[in-house]
């Protein structure tokens, strides 16, 4: 990303079919989808997400990815026991 | 042995995570109403007793679920979560006095819980020692991996797995790596909270994370290739 990419010039901005910074521009896509990223990421990731094909896959996968591990995965709770062991456990404390 | 975790006085005090907790409060409380409401801003070390009880069970106790799933992930085993998350739980209360209240008691339980995990369970968990985070780190390190290494997968890949296969990938990455994916995607810390819980620097979380999701990216390829997902147009 250090290169500055071609900025949309026109009304259409063609469509990159080959990214020649893709590990770059990989780190930057998961620092906005992490809420990391600065404005001025954001700025330079928004001109390159609408005309670099790879990148756009990319993208949509690194979304996917994340939401799998958000939305999909199991979300083990603490069994009512623990709970009340910790609590007579503290308790004896004082 | 145990670290003693420090007062996290400048980390936020965001809680997107909150869970609802146990529903019996102050049940332990004595005389909580005559318990005099803390200060905002109590000294580290000038609980009274009152005030330790009030605290666990307000700032403590509420992120016991995610304290559970974050020891089950790390263990992979129910007894050994359930152990991690006691012991975690009675240390907090222990060393209370170094907790600044109003400060994040998330990211400062979490803390003590990877201590204790580090220190108490590692060793004797099932992982194989052998597949550690150095010896990835290292090979990750070389081959200038870490410039042009980007996995070729698609979204529609990996849209249709379930639950249970994306765990199963994320039960086989090594633990640090596991546990930086663990504590960004499942449990919506910040880098900077990150940083603090692992006691690494910024810079490491990002590129540990970024090495963490390659690999798993590598593991849910393996999957969805082998559940017949890939597309046979592509390529």
């Amino acid at each position: 990303m250090q290169t500055p990419l071609p900025s949309s010039s026109g009304t259409k901005p063609e469509m990159k079919e080959h990214c020649s910074h893709r590990a770059d521009c990989l780190k930057l896509i998961q620092l906005i989808l992490d809420g990391e990223a600065t404005e001025q990421q954001l700025a330079r990731a928004k001109a390159n997400l609408e005309s670099c094909k790879p990148c756009i896959q990319m993208y949509q996968l690194e979304k996917e990815v994340k939401e799998l591990l958000t939305k999909r995965i199991e979300k083990r709770c603490c069994p009512e026991q623990l709970v009340a062991t910790i609590k007579t456990r503290i308790l004896s404390f004082s | 042995m145990a670290t003693i975790p420090e007062v996290m006085s400048d980390t936020p005090t965001s809680d997107r995570n909150r869970i609802g907790g146990p529903t019996e409060p102050d049940q332990f409380l004595p005389d909580s109403d005559s318990a005099e409401q803390p200060e905002a801003n109590a000294p580290a070390r000038g609980y009274s007793e009152e005030q330790k009880y009030q605290i666990f069970n307000k700032e403590f106790m509420p992120h016991i679920d995610s304290m559970y799933n974050f020891a089950f992930r790390l263990t992979m085993d129910e007894d050994d979560a359930n152990d991690l998350v006691q012991d975690t739980y009675l240390k907090a209360f222990r060393f209370i006095s170094s907790f600044e209240q109003g400060t994040n008691a998330k990211a400062w339980l979490f803390r003590i819980l990877k201590n204790s995990f580090i220190n108490d369970y590692r060793k004797k968990s099932k992982e194989p020692a052998k597949v550690d985070y150095q010896d990835v780190e290292t090979t990750y390190n070389s081959e200038d991996a870490e410039s042009e290494h980007t996995v070729d997968l698609r979204a529609e890949s990996v849209s249709d797995l379930i639950g249970d296969e994306v765990a199963t990938a994320l039960n086989s990455l090594p633990v640090d790596f596991r546990t930086v994916i663990i504590l960004c995607d499942i449990e919506g810390f910040t880098y900077e909270e990150m940083a603090k819980i692992l006691d690494i620097p910024i810079g490491t979380v990002r590129s540990r994370l970024h090495r963490a999701r390659n690999l798993l990216k590598e593991k849910l390829r393996d999957y969805a290739s082998s559940m017949g997902y890939k597309e046979e147009n592509d390529e």
